[in-house]
């Protein structure tokens, strides 16, 4: 069975002022997948999810979702469309409840009708999130909060969902629940490009990955293959076992 | 001591308008992180037009906010997404530079039509007094206070309860998240300003029945606008409350111990005091 | 060579306009015209102060009109004492520095945005100030709260001329040595990044005061002179908005931040006031819509459009090889 291409990033490049930050990056992401960017800090993972989204708009190249130019779209439209990206450091919304965190998930106009199925889905997927859904998001956990995040990004009826650095300051045994979570969510039809630092975690858990330095792209493949490469083995010491 | 009485009931009272006036500045502040230098003067502009209202059509300058409300709401809106936007892109100062602009631009309108003369607002009801506590106090104080907490109570239950109010609140928390959820920021601060000089046009109707009025008023407006905000904080209803308070009792008693002249002087001391004493860290959440 | 012959010819150049404009009084030109020059030079000092501030210290100063108005009643102070006029203009100068100093305790403590408004209280206050106090005995002249100054009526209109012309050149000559100096240097690390000076060991707050000194002593010796030639002053108008008005648009139009912006902005402002002289009523009405027209379309000035600057700090446009970024304010 063949699988579309959901999302395609094409030789783009993105400035921050004078300095580059993105080289002729290119990506693709099938339906289904979970796929894995990697790479350690200042590779510019963040920023190609950035690009993505639409908080920064690439100076060169074009991104494609379902067959769409997104490149130049503002970032809630592209979130109309079906991408929702999971920042980095969780982000929520310190002051509300976790309930209205999660309402504030389906604020774009075209994942309001589905509110509530998304909320049942959420709270299926994380049932603490049921449990504490009336307390102030600043009071939960690291790992609840990850979660929290995850859900809100779920509100919005995505069918690309980007995640930046899941396991930022996370035990690992909340670490474990999340990537369950991730599987769960792909078994639900959502197609997942997450970003992490940790090559190991990051291979068991993807089909496929990309391996990001300075900027570029300089590995990508199927986890199985990627495991066997010499390189990844010289540059990331033989984590594959 | 019994002549204080007066002065510290009318104080107590007017620091509910004050903190109704500050209310706009304040929300605007908190989620855009904008001061609009033009706040006092667009107050004025309500304040005009039930004048206007009041004298051309004879009615009741209350019924002007039927005509400000929804002007002053699409003013708001206008200025906010098509102007400061873009002037927030440019530099830190822009919005600041344009928002004198058109403070001056509206001072010089009022000065042309309605000249520097000094004007008010007049309504059968607001000329009589009641006691209290052997003090006489004019009835207007006390609808401006009860005005002001019916607005505060009004706009506190809208960010709370409705989704609109709970996306600005997620928008002046963090906006990077807001726009990842597909909120529409431009749109959210849009209808936040809007709403924030909806507040304005209530307060400029009875800062009007409540005081003389000129052209110029707009400045000393905005800077009590800005000093309930200093003494109150943002961010909390309460605080600008309070801060309300406090600058209505320092006008007040600083008119009853040093004469009328010279009461704005006081209120503008006690912003310039607290200035000076307050830690950097009062703003922010 | 070349380099050589062209630098001496602008050098030459530069010369021989500064000798023309030295001698231009005596070259029997309608008084209307030395009096356009004569505020040319005062505004023009004044405009390069708070370019100081607001375009290189990131202090967006309102109180400019405080300055003016403490220099001008300081004059009438002295004159009416009896002294001479030119030791009144240099207390109204000293005045208004020593006045800034004071008011840094309760200002500085804010940040660019906040400062605004702070210093927007000022003026206004010193207004009512001077409307209650009467500094000098002795009845007042006109309806209003208003001074005479005294010993000024001999000056002539080619004195102040060139009392001017020595005020601005100063303000050109003082800018330049600011913005070689170490502490322009300073000054530029703290207009880009507050805190990340701070870090680098910069000391943010002196640094700042200096500029605001300097600026509060310039323009109030550009306040004082002004007065020697209206020879009454009064509170309303001493403590007045327009001169910010005045200074913003010049240094707006000219180009913010950039040395030579006050200097192009001022001769159209002149110029603007010359037009708008019969439309007195009109005139702020004018310059504050000017002021938002430039603001959004232009706000880089005349000489920040020249020099191909960009308009938008946090939005990049067209720049060829940079990329647009949709960046976030505030987070």
């Amino acid at each position: 069975m063949a699988q579309e291409t959901l999302l395609e990033v094409r030789e783009v490049d993105v400035f921050y002022g004078g300095i580059q930050a993105l080289w002729d990056v290119g990506l693709q992401v099938r339906e289904g997948e979970i796929v894995a960017l990697i790479g350690a800090n200042g590779s510019g993972k963040s920023t190609l999810l950035d690009a993505i989204s639409g908080l920064i708009r690439p100076a060169k190249g074009k991104i494609y979702f379902q067959g769409e130019d997104i490149t130049d779209l503002d970032p809630f439209k592209i979130v109309s469309l079906g991408v929702s990206q999971v920042p980095e450091g969780r982000r929520i919304f310190p002051e509300l409840s976790v309930l209205d965190n999660l309402m504030l998930g389906s604020y774009n106009r075209s994942a309001r009708p589905k509110k509530g199925q998304n909320l049942e889905m959420v709270y299926e997927l994380f049932p603490v999130l049921k449990e504490r859904r009336k307390q102030t998001a600043k009071t939960l956990s690291g790992g609840q909060q990850q979660m929290l995040a995850l859900g809100r990004g779920l509100m919005s009826s995505p069918k690309l969902m980007l995640i930046d650095e899941m396991s930022l300051g996370l035990a690992p045994i909340v670490i474990n629940e999340v990537y369950k979570a991730l599987r769960e969510m792909r078994q639900k039809g959502i197609t997942i490009l997450f970003v992490e630092q940790s090559v190991r975690r990051s291979l068991d858990e993807a089909d496929r990955a990309y391996i990001m330095e300075a900027g570029r792209i300089v590995l990508q493949g199927n986890s199985q293959d990627l495991c066997e490469e010499e390189e990844v083995k010289k540059a990331y010491f033989g984590i594959c076992d | 001591m019994s002549g204080l009485a007066t002065p510290i009931i009318m104080g107590f009272l007017l620091g509910g308008l004050y903190a109704l006036i500050a209310l706009g500045l304040s929300l605007v502040f908190g989620v855009m992180k904008l001061i609009n230098l033009a706040h006092g003067d667009l107050v004025l502009l309500s304040t005009y037009t039930a004048y206007v209202v009041m004298t051309k059509l004879g009615l009741d300058p209350l019924l002007s906010l039927v005509f400000s409300i929804p002007l002053l709401f699409v003013i708001g809106f206008v200025l906010q997404r098509y102007v400061l936007k873009r002037a927030s892109l440019i530099s830190m100062e822009a919005p600041l530079i344009i928002t004198f602009g058109l403070s001056l631009v509206l001072q010089n309108l009022f000065q042309i039509i309605w000249s520097p003369m000094s004007r008010g607002l007049q309504a059968s009801y607001a000329t009589s007094s009641f006691g209290l506590f052997g003090a006489s106090v004019p009835l207007v104080y006390l609808f401006d206070f009860v005005i002001a907490l019916v607005v505060m109570l009004f706009l506190h239950l809208f960010l709370q309860h409705t989704y609109l109010g709970k996306a600005i609140n997620a928008a002046s928390q963090d906006r990077r998240a807001a726009q990842l959820m597909g909120i529409d920021t431009n749109h959210v601060y849009a209808l936040a300003f809007a709403i924030a000089l909806t507040t304005a046009a209530v307060a400029g109707v009875f800062l009007g029945l409540t005081f003389p009025f000129t052209p110029q008023s707009g400045v000393s407006f905005l800077i009590i606008a800005f000093g309930v905000i200093i003494i109150g904080g943002l961010g909390s209803m309460l605080g600008t409350f309070i801060g309300g308070i406090i600058l209505g009792l320092a006008q007040t008693l600083g008119g009853h111990f040093f004469g009328a002249a010279a009461q704005m002087l006081v209120v503008y001391g006690i912003v310039l005091f607290v200035l000076a004493i307050r830690p950097k860290g009062i703003f922010g959440r | 060579m070349k380099d050589f012959i062209s630098r001496a010819r602008g050098g030459l150049a530069l010369l021989s306009a500064i000798v023309l404009l030295a001698v231009l009084p005596l070259l029997g030109l309608p008084r209307d015209w030395i009096l356009y020059f004569f505020l040319f030079y005062i505004y023009l000092a004044m405009a390069n102060m708070w370019n100081l501030l607001a375009g290189y210290s990131g202090l967006m100063s309102l109180c400019q009109p405080a300055f003016i108005g403490l220099a001008g009643y300081t004059l009438v102070i002295i004159t009416w004492s009896g002294l001479s006029f030119y030791l009144g203009i240099i207390c109204g100068a000293v005045m208004a520095a020593i006045f800034a100093v004071l008011i840094s305790i309760p200002v500085f403590r804010l940040s660019g945005i906040y400062f605004a408004i702070g210093t927007l209280v000022i003026p206004e206050a010193l207004r009512i100030v001077f409307f209650l106090w009467r500094p000098v005995g002795g009845k007042l002249q006109g309806g209003g709260a208003g001074y005479m100054i005294k010993g000024v009526g001999g000056v002539s209109m080619s004195q102040l001329y060139w009392f001017a012309f020595v005020l601005a050149a100063a303000s050109v000559i003082i800018m330049r040595l600011i913005l070689r100096s170490r502490l322009g240097l300073g000054l530029s690390s703290i207009r880009d990044n507050d805190r990340a000076a701070a870090c680098c060991g910069i000391a943010v707050f002196k640094l700042k005061l200096y500029s605001f000194i300097i600026s509060a002593f310039v323009t109030g010796l550009a306040g004082s002179v002004f007065y020697v030639y209206q020879q009454f002053i009064e509170p309303a108008t001493a403590f007045n908005i327009k001169w910010t008005m005045i200074v913003i648009l010049a240094t707006v139009i000219g180009g913010m931040g950039i040395e030579e912006g006050p200097f192009v902005g001022t001769i159209i402002v002149v110029f603007l006031h010359f037009l708008l002289a019969k439309y007195a009523g009109v005139s702020l009405l004018i310059q504050g819509a000017i002021l938002v027209i430039i603001m959004l379309i232009a706000p880089q000035g005349i000489m920040g459009y020249l020099r191909g600057t960009r308009a938008y700090r946090f939005v990049l446009r067209h720049a060829t090889g940079n990329g647009l970024i949709k960046a976030d304010i505030g987070n």
